[in-house]
């Protein structure tokens, strides 16, 4: 049941996209992890500059949607610069689309 | 710090700067000021002082108080000083403008008009450096020492020209007078290449990695590249001081800060052409493939300056010398760069409040690249034109070129009015519920 909860929030996250490259923060690898316990959920995420004003606006993005997946309580959200994301984070898929060059 | 916020008033900043440009380009047009006038006749004064204090370091103040939170992560120490510091600074260019003019014989004589000016822009900068040197201080690394370093120039000029302004009022004494008949060029240089070029080349720096997707500059080597450009503005205002005090000439100063001058610019084109080499995202968008313009009018103005020097003209050609400078580089890349933090910061007020609870465009939908391209390339071009008839001596064909920058620079404003007015974004994801229309003028809160 959790694994289809965390599913299903992952899912819901596509919602919110970084403004600059244009993709939802899940297929660019920005969510680095999600856990249930309980119906509380804790999300683990990053952004791509540390400061940047877009930083507050995706974590608060990504309370909102993950708030409203039924099933989920409570919701934390944790921006982490550590480990720093990098371009390989992206989906391959959409690397290609984007035009983006992956780190190795 | 996870993100620094939205300010509030880089908006006014940017649109007061825009109106100052076109203002100052509408006199070049009319034949007011060089090289229609000698450099220095308070005509020309009016010109140069309108483009680099009413639209270079405005457009610059209203770029740094959004950039140099992001640099150091840090919030901006006092949000509250940034339109204080706005009201000032223009007063104060105000009474200063008309302090010349009124030394040109335009106006009656008032010129008490240009200290009062001074002082006024001397409080408005002091707040800005005060407000931003505390905030990059609290990291001072890589980028943010360069907006240091600028900082500390801006009070050097700042101080130079409030000397030149009780002077011209003929109430700085003899001193006074010694530091405006030599000090001129100790001036220009601690503006153009301390304040301003060497705070566009630490942002550029910071906004190149974050839209390429490239790797930050290596401090360790960005460090010689500000150290070169830092000599070059110090040894300017301190050998320059001594020099005047003792009446020895500048130019031994002035030709070891050219130097100086010159190797920081080659240096920060190997820094550049590092982050265009590294960088992840292989297309380029519209302010990216407009600041590579930028860039190539920063090596031809280095270029231009050996060739002169070599033929022994310099002195005669400075005027086109700093026209490209000033035009080519410095306004350039900041045209280039207020297409894109508009759009980004119009977008983040917009429907950043809204993400998670609806779709939301891209930062680019509320772009039109396609349009906007040619406005930017009549810009350069009449730039680059202007510069070749500044070199030639016919002012009448430069002004025509001025007309072309006119029409360059309308177009690209008017494409900035339409990303603040969401005019390009598509029906539907316009406006989402919960989003409220930008004001034009400033951030909402």
């Amino acid at each position: 049941m959790t694994s289809g909860l965390e599913g299903r929030i992952r899912d819901a996250l596509r919602v919110v996209i970084d403004p600059e490259l244009g993709e939802n923060v899940v297929d660019l690898g920005f969510v680095y992890d999600i856990s249930v316990v309980d119906g509380a959920v804790r999300i683990t995420m990053t952004a791509t500059t540390p400061g940047c004003p877009a930083t507050g606006f995706l974590r608060a993005g990504v309370e909102n949607a993950a708030a409203r997946v039924p099933g989920v309580g409570t919701v934390n959200v944790e921006m982490t610069f550590e480990p720093q994301w990098s371009a390989d984070r992206i989906d391959p898929a959409l690397r290609n689309s984007l035009g983006v060059a992956g780190d190795s | 710090m996870i993100g620094t916020s939205i300010s509030r008033w880089s908006m006014t900043y940017f649109a007061m700067a825009l109106a100052w440009l076109l203002a100052a380009l509408v006199m070049m047009v009319a034949g007011i000021g060089y090289p229609a006038a000698d450099l220095a006749t308070p005509d020309t004064l009016v010109l140069v002082h309108m483009v680099c204090i009413g639209w270079l370091s405005l457009a610059m103040c209203g770029a740094l108080f959004q950039f140099v939170p992001v640099l150091v992560a840090k919030p901006l120490f006092s949000e509250k000083w940034e339109l204080p510091a706005l009201a000032l600074l223009s007063a104060g260019l105000v009474l200063l403008l008309a302090g010349f003019l009124s030394l040109g014989g335009r106006l009656p004589p008032a010129l008490w008009l240009l200290p009062l000016g001074a002082v006024m822009l001397v409080g408005g900068f002091g707040l800005v450096v005060v407000d931003l040197g505390l905030t990059a201080w609290l990291r001072p690394a890589g980028p943010a020492r360069f907006v240091l370093v600028g900082l500390a120039s801006l009070c050097a000029t700042a101080a130079f020209g409030a000397v030149f302004a009780f002077a011209l009022a003929g109430c700085a004494g003899s001193a006074g007078e010694v530091i405006l008949a030599e000090g001129i060029p100790l001036h220009a240089v601690a503006g153009l290449g301390g304040w301003l070029t060497l705070t566009a080349m630490g942002v550029s720096y910071r906004l190149l990695a974050m839209f390429m997707l490239s790797p930050d500059v290596d401090d360790q080597q960005s460090r010689w590249t500000l150290a070169a450009g830092a000599f070059a503005v110090a040894v300017t205002v301190a050998g320059g001081a001594l020099a005047v005090g003792f009446a020895s000439g500048l130019n031994v100063v002035l030709s070891i800060s050219a130097i100086l001058g010159l190797a920081s610019a080659v240096l920060y084109g190997r820094d550049i052409a590092g982050l265009f080499r590294l960088r992840k995202r292989r297309h380029l968008e519209l302010n990216m493939r407009m600041a590579t313009l930028s860039f190539a009018s920063l090596a031809g103005t280095g270029l231009l300056g050996i060739a002169l020097v070599s033929i022994d003209a310099f002195p005669e050609q400075i005027g086109a010398f700093a026209f490209l400078a000033i035009f080519g580089w410095l306004s350039g890349l900041v045209l280039a760069k207020l297409y894109k933090i508009v759009a980004f910061l119009t977008w983040l007020e917009t429907y950043g409040p809204v993400m998670g609870r609806a779709p939301t465009p891209r930062v680019q939908d509320l772009v039109a690249e396609g349009r906007a391209t040619k406005w930017f390339v009549i810009y350069y071009a009449a730039v680059w034109i202007g510069t070749v008839t500044l070199l030639i001596a016919e002012p009448n064909s430069f002004r025509i070129a001025a007309v072309a920058m006119i029409v360059g620079v309308v177009g690209i404003a008017r494409e900035i009015v339409r990303i603040r007015r969401l005019a390009d974004v598509a029906g539907p994801q316009r406006l989402p519920i919960g989003t409220v229309m930008p004001h034009l003028l400033y951030a909402n809160p």
